[in-house]
C-alpha cells in the first residue's frame, strides 16, 4: 500500500500557496478559506487501467462499517460495503457512498499554513500562508515547551470529536496529555453527543457504556427518539437487521417508535407515538405501571412476590418484604414512591399520547420475549434525560432483557497487542507532580462547581474561558470537533477562540479554521492508516482497519502523525516516547500482534492479514443470561454457570451487583446531587418523572435532529449529499423548518416562505416546509447545515440551528440539552 | 395582371407602417442576439425547463408557429387546391406567410434540441417509424419542401399549371398530415391525461385554421396601411367579405372547443387535467385569452365592423395573442404535475421562461418579420393570377 | 433469453437513499440528478400523520413508451431487456422525457440542482459534459454509460456496464455471491435491508420471478400500457396522486 508523503513538493507548496492568494483574493471581508477554482490536474495520477480494491473503514459516523476502495488510475471511483466485514456485510448506507466526493472535495486545505492577520473574525481573512510541516510543528512544540516551562501546562487543551478505544486516532490520545501534563489534553465531545444514555446505564446497570443490543433474536423493539432508520447506529447494520426482523424473520419483529415528528422510523413501525418533546419518561413510567399492575414483568429475571399473587394495583404500595427480587433491585421502593401513580392516563397529561395507546403498547412489549427498549438522544436531551434513560433501561430489566438472547449486553474490546512505548514508563517529575496536577479541567467536568458525574463539558469551555473560570486557555488542538458551531450556544466558543492560539487539523475549511492560527490539515479517511475497535455493536469483539487507497493528494498529515510529530518536539520523556512510538503504522502493527495469540474468525492473526481483509473479529459475546441464570462462554456454548459476584465484576458492577432501580452509583454523589438538581430526597436515585426544564419564552418547541445524509458533519460541503438532506419534506436544497399547518396558517407562512426563528439568544433564518409530519406544538430544523465558514457548497446554505440553542445541560450527565429550547417564528 | 397600377391614395401610411415593420425586425433581433446569447455561453443550462418541465416556451413557440403556417397554407389553398377564385388575392401574401412562420417555428426548435446538426442523418438513417415525432419531421420536411418549391413556381408567375397544381395540393396534403402527427405527438400521451385525447389532431387543425386566419386579418391589413381601399379590388373584397366571416366562424368554433376543453377538464377527477385545468382556468392569461384574446374578436366580428381594416386588425391581433397563450398553456400545462418527483417537487411545478428561452423566441420572430419585410418589398406578395 | 429485471419489497425499503447514492457514485450522477430516486409523500394529518416512500429505478419497460417515441432510435432496448439510450443517436429532442411516464429521464443541459455548480468546478472537455476526479473507468456512448455528452438524454441503464459482464445464464445477481458481487447494479448490491433484487424473469425459477409469484409482485401504472420489468412488492406498491399542497 501507499505510504503517506511527508515531503512538501514545489508542486504541493504552488498549490497550497495558490489556494491562499486565492483565499485573500476572493475574499476581503467575506472570510472566505478557499478559493473558487477547478481542480483538475492535481489527481491525475499515472495510468494503468487496473482496478485496485483496498480495504478500509468508513469514516462517516462511528459505526466503522468495513469498505471496498475501488481505486483505478489513481482515481478513487467508488466505495462499496466490504462482504468480509460483519457490520457493512458488503452493503453500505446512503452516506458510505459519499467518500470519494470527500477524498475530492476540491475546497480541502492542500498543505499546512499560518494565520497572519492577527484579528479573529467571521469577516476578518486570516490570511493565510503556507508554511512547512516542520516550521508547523515547531511552532506549536515551542508553545507547548514554553507553557510547561512557565508551569502553565494545563493551559493547554485538546479536543476532538471522533475517537474510540485504545487508539482512537491512530495514536491514543490520552497519554500526551498525561506526559505533557495537562487535565484538558484531551476532552472529548461526549457531552454533546449522547452522554445522556452513558450516564443511565451508569446509573442503573453500572456499565457507563452504549449498549450493545441483539435485534436480530428480538421479537419487539420499543424505540424512544433513536432514529433507526435514519440516525442510529450502526445505520448500515440497522437497516440490514430491519430487512432480517420485519420480513424474513418468522415471526416478524414488532416495532413501536416515540419520537416528536413523523420520521422515517415512526412511517415504518407499526405505532408511531408522537410525544410531547422532553416526556419520554413518562411514558416510559407508565409502560411500567402497566407491567407491573397487569403482572407482565419477567419473574425469572425480576423475581416476585412471595406468594406469586400481584400485589402491583393503581395508588397502592407494597410491602417491600412480600416481593423478592433476583437481579434487580430497589423495585419495591421504586414502586411505592414513585410507580405506583404513573398511570396511562397521568402520562396522557403529560406527554398528549393516548391512554389507551400506552396500555396497548405496554401489553405488546410486556407479554412478547425478547424486546429491547432502547433510547437515544431524542429521550435524554432534556434536563431529565438521565431520568428518562434510566426510566426506559428499566423497562429492559422489567422483561429480563438483559444480556439475554434478543436482548441488549455491553461491547468486548479487541485482543490488541501492547502499544511500542508504555507512557509510565516516560512520566517525569513535571507530569507527575506539576502544577497541572492541582488544576481543575477547563470545562469543570468532575468539579462540584462544575458538573461532577460528567464525562466531558465541551460545550462549557468557551464560556468558562472567556468567564476565566477556572483560567484562560493559551493553546487549543481541535480534532474532528467544531465547537464554535456545534455547541448549544455556539457563539461563546467562536468568541473564546479569538483568545486562544488556535490550532486547526480539519481537512476542509470549517468555522474552526477560520478561527485558527495554525492549520495542519489532516488526511481524510480514504488516504490514511488507523484502526477502530467498534462501535458497540453484537458484543463479540471487532477491530477494523483503515488502509490508505492513495496517497494523500496533498501536502497534508494522518492526525496521528501530526500529534507523534508535535510530541517528538516536546522537551524531557516525552519527546522519547513519540519517538519510540514512531509513527502511526508503527503503532497498528504493534497492536495486531495481539491477534496472535488469538485468531479471528476470519483467519486474521497479524498485520498482514488484518490489512487484507480490513478487519479482526472474534465471535461470540462471552455472556448470556437465560431466564435468570447467567452464563459464560466455554468455547463451545453458554454452558459456565456464572456466580452472583461474576456477574457484578464482569456484567453488572453495581453496589449491589443488580440492576439498580434505585441508583448506588447516585447515591454516592447523593449530596451533589440533591445541590445541583434540587430533586426529590425519596427519588432522586430511581427513574422518576420530572418534569423538563424548557428554556426561551417562545411557544414552539426548537427540535434539531440529524437525517440520514448528515454524515458527522461531513456532507455539509458534498453537493450529492445536499440535494437528498431531507427526502421526506424535500430538502434538497437546505435543511427546512418543518412547520405544522396550523402554525403556519396562525403566522401567515406558507411552504418556502423565509421565517425568522428566535430564541432569548437571538434569532435565525429558515426556509419553512408546512407539513402534518410535525407536531403543532413543535418546529423541526435538522442540523447540519448554517456554516458561516466553509466550503463553497457548505458556506451560507441553510441555517445555524446552534447559535440559538441555548446552553442548558443535564446537571447529572453533563448531556447539553439540544431540544430544550422554545422559539417563535414568524415570517422574514 | 390586374394589379393596382395606380400609387395609392394611402402610400404614405404603408411605407409608415413598413418602415416600423423593419424597425421592429431589427430591434427584435438585436434584442434577441442578445437575450439568446446565453445559449451560447451557458447552452441549454440557461434554460429554465429542467426533467420536472422538459418543454417550455421554445416548444410551445415552435407548436404556434408551425401551426399558423399550417393555417396559412389552408387559407392559401382555399384558391389554389379548392379552386375558390376569390383568395387568389391573399393567396401568395398566404404561402409566403406559410414559409415564413414555418422558418419561426424551426429556428425555435432548432435552438431548442440539443444536437440539431445531427438529426440531418440520425433521422434518415434510422427510420424510427413508431414515433410520431418521427413522422411529423418527415411530414413538416415534406410540406417546407412544397410550401418552398410552390412559392418559388408562383413566384414565377406559374399559378396554374398542372405541377403547379400539383404541389399545391401535395403540400396542402402534408401539411394536413404533419399536423395531424404534431397533435398525435401530444394527443397520444395517455400517461398526460391532459394532452391525451384522440380529438388532439382535430382540435389542432382548427386552432390552425385559425392562427392563420388571425394572420391574415393582422398582417394584410398592415402591409396595405390598415387601409382596404389600398388593397386591389379582389383582395380588398375577400378582406372585407369572406375572410372576416370565416374567421368569425372558425373563432366561434375555437371558442366552444376552448370552452368544452376546459369544461370537462374542470368536471373530471384525474389531477393531472382538473388541478391543472383549474390553476390555468384562474389564471389571468387564460382569463385574457379568452374574454379578450377570443369573444371580443369574436363580438367585433359579428358587428358591421367586422369589414373594416381596423377591427380586423385589433381582432386579428388579440387572436394572435389568445392563440399563442393556449400554445403554451396547452404544452406546459400537460407538464404542470410533476411525475413521479415526491417531495422533490410536490406542487405544481413552477415554470416561467427564462430570458434565454425568450430571447430565442424573440429571435426567431425577428428573423421571420424580416424575411416577411423582404418578402413584401421584394417579391411581389400582391400578386395574382390573372383573372 | 435473459431478460433483467427488478423486485423491489417495500415491507423492507427503509427509505435510506443508499440506492441513489450508490448509484450517483457508480454512475457519476450530477448531484440531484438521480437515476434512482427515492420519492416521498405525506398524507392526513397530525397525531396520524401517514408517510410513506417509494424507491423508483428506470422501469426499463417492455413497451417502453420512451423508445416508441424515440425519432432517432438512440432509446432502444437490448436482447436482454434493458433501456439504454446511444448517446451518438441522441439529438436532445427530449420527447422521450415527456413520454416516460415514470419520470426516470434526464438533459445534460439542465440547471444544476444547487450552486456553485460542480460542472463548472471539474469542467470537461470534448465528449465529456464535465469531468470529476471521482469519474469511474466506464465509458460507453453508445450505451449511455458514463458521463453524458452535451445535448443528450441519460437514464439508469440497470448498471449496464456491469450486468452485461455477467456470466450468460445467470439467473439472479446477489451481492450474496462472491462471484457475481461486480456484476450487481449498483442499487441492488448496497441495498442494506435486502429491499431488491435482480435477476431473469424469464427463468420461473429465479428469485425474482418466484418473489413476483408468492408475493404478487405489482408495477406501475399498468394502465400505461409500459408493462415495467421492475416489481414491486409488499405495502401499498401505489404512488399517491397528486394534490394541491
Amino acid at each position: 500500500m501507499d505510504k503517506p508523503t511527508m515531503k512538501v513538493t514545489r508542486r504541493r507548496f504552488l498549490q497550497a500557496s495558490g489556494t491562499a492568494a486565492g483565499a485573500a483574493g476572493a475574499a476581503i471581508g467575506t472570510g472566505q478559506l478557499v478559493g473558487l477554482k477547478p481542480i483538475g490536474e492535481a489527481q491525475a495520477q499515472q495510468a494503468s487501467g487496473q482496478t485496485v480494491v483496498n480495504k478500509s473503514i468508513c469514516g462517516q459516523c462511528p459505526a466503522r462499517c468495513g469498505i471496498d476502495i475501488y481505486t483505478t488510475d489513481g482515481r478513487v471511483h467508488a466505495i462499496y460495503g466490504s462482504n468480509d466485514h460483519p457490520i457493512a456485510n458488503g452493503k453500505l448506507c446512503p452516506k458510505g457512498h459519499l467518500g470519494t466526493y470527500i477524498l475530492y472535495d476540491p475546497d480541502r486545505f492542500k498543505g499546512p499554513m499560518k494565520r497572519t492577520n492577527p484579528n479573529k473574525g467571521r469577516n476578518e481573512d486570516p490570511k493565510f500562508v503556507p508554511i512547512s510541516w516542520d516550521e508547523a510543528f515547531k511552532t506549536v512544540a515551542d508553545r507547548l515547551n514554553a507553557l510547561r516551562d512557565k508551569g502553565e501546562s494545563h493551559r493547554f487543551g485538546l479536543f476532538f470529536g471522533r475517537g474510540w478505544g485504545a487508539s482512537d486516532v491512530g495514536v491514543n490520545i490520552a497519554p500526551f496529555g498525561k506526559l505533557y501534563g495537562s487535565p484538558n489534553a484531551p476532552i472529548g465531545h461526549s457531552s454533546i453527543c449522547s452522554d445522556g444514555s452513558v450516564l443511565a446505564k451508569q446509573c442503573t446497570d453500572g456499565n457507563a457504556s452504549y449498549s450493545s443490543y441483539d435485534y436480530r433474536n428480538a421479537n419487539y423493539l420499543l424505540i424512544f427518539g433513536a432514529n433507526f432508520l435514519e440516525a442510529f447506529r450502526p445505520y448500515n447494520n440497522n437497516m440490514q437487521v430491519w430487512g432480517h426482523i420485519r420480513r424474513d424473520k418468522t415471526p416478524r419483529t414488532s416495532v413501536t417508535y416515540v419520537d416528536v415528528h413523523m420520521n422515517q422510523t415512526a412511517a415504518a413501525a407499526d405505532r408511531a407515538l408522537l410525544v410531547k418533546p422532553g416526556t419520554d419518561g413518562a411514558l416510559a413510567l407508565a409502560i411500567a405501571h402497566v407491567i407491573l399492575t397487569e403482572g407482565l414483568w419477567e419473574r425469572s429475571f425480576v423475581g416476585d412476590f412471595t406468594d406469586g399473587q400481584n400485589r402491583f394495583k393503581t395508588g397502592q404500595t407494597i410491602e417491600p418484604d412480600s416481593f423478592t427480587e433476583k437481579w434487580t433491585n430497589g423495585l419495591a421502593q421504586w414502586w411505592n414512591t414513585e410507580l405506583k401513580d404513573r398511570t396511562p392516563k397521568w402520562a396522557e397529561a403529560i406527554t398528549t399520547i393516548p391512554a389507551d395507546l400506552i396500555v396497548k403498547t405496554a401489553r405488546e412489549f410486556g407479554t412478547t420475549r425478547p424486546a429491547i427498549a432502547l433510547f437515544e438522544r431524542g429521550a435524554h436531551n432534556h434536563s431529565n434525560g438521565v431520568l428518562n434513560g434510566m426510566a426506559i433501561h428499566s423497562l429492559n430489566a422489567l422483561v429480563g432483557s438483559l444480556f439475554a438472547e434478543g436482548g441488549l449486553a455491553y461491547q468486548m474490546g479487541p485482543a490488541y497487542g501492547p502499544a511500542p512505548a508504555d507512557p509510565a514508563d516516560y512520566m517525569d517529575d513535571y507530569a507527575k507532580n506539576g502544577p497541572h496536577k492541582k488544576m481543575p479541567r477547563i470545562d469543570l467536568q468532575g468539579h462540584e462547581d462544575g458538573y461532577l458525574m460528567a464525562k466531558n463539558m465541551i460545550q462549557e469551555v468557551g464560556t468558562n474561558h472567556l468567564a476565566g473560570k477556572p483560567y484562560k486557555l493559551d493553546t487549543a488542538l481541535f480534532y474532528m470537533t467544531n465547537p464554535c458551531f456545534s455547541t448549544p450556544k455556539a457563539k461563546d466558543w467562536e468568541e473564546a477562540l479569538k483568545s486562544m492560539f488556535v490550532i486547526a487539523t480539519s481537512p476542509f475549511p470549517d468555522e474552526t479554521s477560520m478561527m485558527a492560527d495554525l492549520i495542519l490539515p489532516d488526511t481524510t479517511y480514504i488516504e490514511r492508516w488507523q484502526d477502530a475497535p467498534t462501535y458497540p455493536f453484537q458484543g463479540w469483539p471487532l477491530a477494523q482497519l483503515r488502509t490508505p487507497a492513495v496517497k494523500p493528494l496533498y501536502d497534508v498529515k494522518t492526525f496521528g502523525d501530526t500529534l507523534i510529530g508535535i510530541g517528538k518536539l516536546i522537551k524531557g520523556p516525552t519527546g522519547e516516547y513519540y519517538k519510540k512510538v514512531e509513527s502511526v503504522e508503527n503503532i497498528l502493527r504493534h497492536l495486531a500482534k495481539g491477534f496472535e495469540a488469538n485468531p479471528g474468525d476470519n483467519g486474521v492473526k497479524d498485520f498482514e492479514g488484518w490489512k487484507a481483509k480490513g478487519c479482526w473479529y472474534k465471535k461470540p459475546y462471552h455472556w448470556r443470561q437465560v431466564r435468570g441464570e447467567f452464563f459464560e462462554w466455554d468455547g463451545k456454548g453458554w454452558n459456565k454457570p456464572m456466580s452472583p459476584d461474576q456477574v457484578k465484576a464482569k456484567l453488572m458492577p453495581t453496589a449491589s451487583g443488580k440492576f439498580e432501580f434505585v441508583s448506588s452509583y447516585m447515591e454516592k454523589k447523593k449530596d451533589w446531587v440533591l445541590k445541583a438538581t434540587g430533586r426529590d430526597p425519596a427519588k432522586y436515585n430511581m427513574p422518576h418523572w420530572e418534569p423538563p426544564k424548557y428554556t426561551g419564552s417562545g411557544d414552539l418547541h426548537f427540535i434539531t435532529p440529524k437525517t440520514a445524509m448528515h454524515a458527522e458533519g461531513r456532507s455539509a460541503n458534498l453537493p450529492h449529499a445536499i440535494t437528498l438532506f431531507q427526502p421526506a419534506n424535500g430538502g434538497n436544497k437546505q435543511s427546512l423548518a418543518e412547520l405544522h399547518p396550523s402554525v403556519a396558517k396562525a403566522k401567515g407562512i406558507k411552504s418556502g416562505d423565509r421565517i425568522k426563528i428566535k430564541s432569548d439568544l437571538g434569532e435565525i433564518f429558515a426556509i419553512a416546509k408546512v407539513t402534518e409530519l410535525t407536531r403543532p406544538d413543535t418546529l423541526v430544523l435538522p442540523f447540519e447545515h448554517g456554516h458561516w465558514a466553509g466550503g463553497r457548497w457548505s458556506k451560507g446554505r441553510g441555517s445555524h440551528v446552534d447559535e440559538i440553542t441555548p446552553a442548558q445541560s443535564d446537571r447529572i450527565s453533563g448531556m447539553a440539552n439540544y431540544y430544550t429550547g422554545k422559539v417563535s417564528v414568524e415570517k422574514a | 395582371m390586374s394589379t393596382i397600377t395606380n400609387l395609392a391614395p394611402d402610400q404614405a401610411s404603408i411605407s409608415r407602417i413598413s418602415n416600423l415593420r423593419l424597425m421592429v425586425g431589427v430591434t427584435g433581433l438585436v434584442l434577441g442576439l442578445l437575450a439568446g446569447i446565453g445559449l451560447l455561453s451557458g447552452g441549454h443550462a440557461t434554460f429554465n425547463t429542467s426533467s420536472l418541465l422538459t418543454w417550455g416556451l421554445p416548444v410551445s413557440t415552435y407548436v404556434f408557429f408551425v401551426l399558423t403556417s399550417t393555417g396559412l397554407t389552408f387559407v392559401a389553398s382555399l384558391a389554389m387546391v379548392f379552386g375558390l377564385k376569390d383568395f387568389y388575392p391573399v393567396a401568395k401574401r398566404c404561402v409566403w406567410g406559410a414559409v415564413v412562420t414555418l422558418v419561426i417555428g424551426f429556428i425555435s426548435l432548432g435552438l431548442e434540441i440539443g444536437n440539431p446538426i445531427r438529426m440531418l442523418w440520425v433521422i434518415p438513417t434510422n427510420m424510427a417509424v413508431t414515433s410520431p415525432l418521427w413522422w411529423m419531421g418527415l411530414f413538416y420536411l415534406t410540406y417546407a419542401i412544397l410550401l418552398f418549391w410552390k412559392f418559388h413556381l408562383i413566384n414565377q408567375g406559374d399559378w396554374s399549371s398542372q405541377l403547379s397544381k400539383l404541389v399545391g395540393i401535395a403540400s396542402f396534403v402534408a401539411v394536413i398530415f404533419a399536423h395531424a402527427t404534431l397533435g398525435s405527438v401530444f394527443g397520444m400521451m395517455a400517461m398526460r391525461p391532459f394532452w391525451y385525447g384522440p380529438m388532439v389532431p382535430v382540435y389542432f387543425l382548427i386552432t390552425a385554421f385559425l392562427s392563420g386566419l388571425a394572420f391574415i386579418m393582422l398582417f394584410i391589413n398592415l402591409d396595405y396601411g390598415v387601409n382596404q381601399s389600398n388593397m386591389s379590388e379582389g383582395a380588398a373584397r375577400a378582406m372585407s367579405r369572406q375572410l372576416p366571416a370565416i374567421f368569425a366562424i372558425v373563432l366561434g368554433l375555437v371558442i366552444v372547443f376552448t370552452i368544452a376543453k376546459t369544461m370537462t377538464g374542470l368536471w373530471t377527477n384525474v389531477p393531472e387535467n382538473k388541478i391543472v385545468t383549474q390553476h390555468i382556468a384562474s389564471s389571468f392569461l387564460f382569463q385574457f385569452e379568452l374574454w379578450i384574446g377570443m369573444v371580443l374578436p369574436f363580438l367585433l366580428m359579428l358587428t358591421a365592423k367586422r369589414h373594416e381594416a381596423k377591427t380586423q386588425v385589433v381582432a386579428g391581433g388579440l387572436v394572435i395573442i389568445a392563440l399563442f397563450i393556449g400554445r403554451y398553456e396547452y404544452v406546459v400545462g400537460g407538464q404542470l404535475v410533476p411525475m413521479f418527483k415526491g417531495a422533490w417537487a410536490d406542487g405544481l411545478i413552477d415554470y416561467t421562461p427564462s430570458l434565454t428561452e425568450i430571447g430565442i423566441v424573440v429571435l426567431a420572430v425577428s428573423i421571420g418579420i424580416l424575411l416577411y419585410a423582404f418578402g413584401d418589398k421584394r417579391l411581389s406578395l400582391s400578386d395574382q393570377p390573372n383573372a | 433469453m435473459t431478460k433483467w429485471g427488478m423486485v423491489i419489497d417495500l415491507d423492507k425499503c427503509t427509505g435510506c437513499q443508499a440506492c441513489s447514492t450508490a448509484c450517483q457514485m457508480e454512475n457519476n450522477r450530477l448531484p440531484g440528478e438521480n437515476y434512482q430516486d427515492v420519492l416521498y409523500y405525506t398524507d392526513r394529518s397530525q397525531p396520524t400523520p401517514k408517510l410513506v416512500w417509494f424507491p423508483r429505478p428506470c422501469m426499463h419497460c417492455e413497451e417502453p413508451s420512451c423508445m416508441h417515441v424515440c425519432p432517432t432510435k438512440a432509446t432502444f432496448k437490448t436482447e436482454e431487456g434493458v433501456v439504454l439510450v446511444d448517446w451518438n443517436k441522441c439529438i436532445g429532442c427530449k420527447y422521450c422525457m415527456i413520454a416516460c411516464p415514470y419520470g426516470v429521464r434526464f438533459y445534460t443541459d439542465e440547471k444544476p440542482v444547487i450552486e456553485p455548480n460542480v460542472k463548472d468546478v471539474f469542467p470537461g472537455t470534448g465528449d465529456l459534459s464535465w469531468n470529476p476526479p471521482y469519474k469511474g473507468p466506464q465509458q460507453d456512448n453508445a450505451h449511455g454509460v458514463g458521463i453524458q455528452p452535451h445535448g443528450v438524454v441519460s437514464k439508469c441503464t440497470f448498471c449496464y456496464h456491469k450486468i452485461s459482464k455477467a456470466p450468460k445464464g445467470t439467473s439472479d445477481l446477489s451481492n450474496e455471491d462472491p462471484a457475481l458481487r461486480e456484476y450487481v447494479p449498483a442499487c441492488v448490491r448496497t441495498c442494506a435491508p435486502t429491499a431488491r433484487y435482480f435477476g431473469d424473469l424469464d427463468n420461473p425459477n429465479s428469485e425474482v420471478s418466484r418473489l413476483i409469484s408468492d408475493r404478487d409482485g405489482a408495477r406501475l401504472l399498468e394502465h400505461t400500457g409500459n408493462k415495467p420489468q421492475v416489481y414491486y412488492l409488499g405495502r401499498s406498491a401505489v404512488v399517491p396522486g397528486f394534490k394541491k399542497s
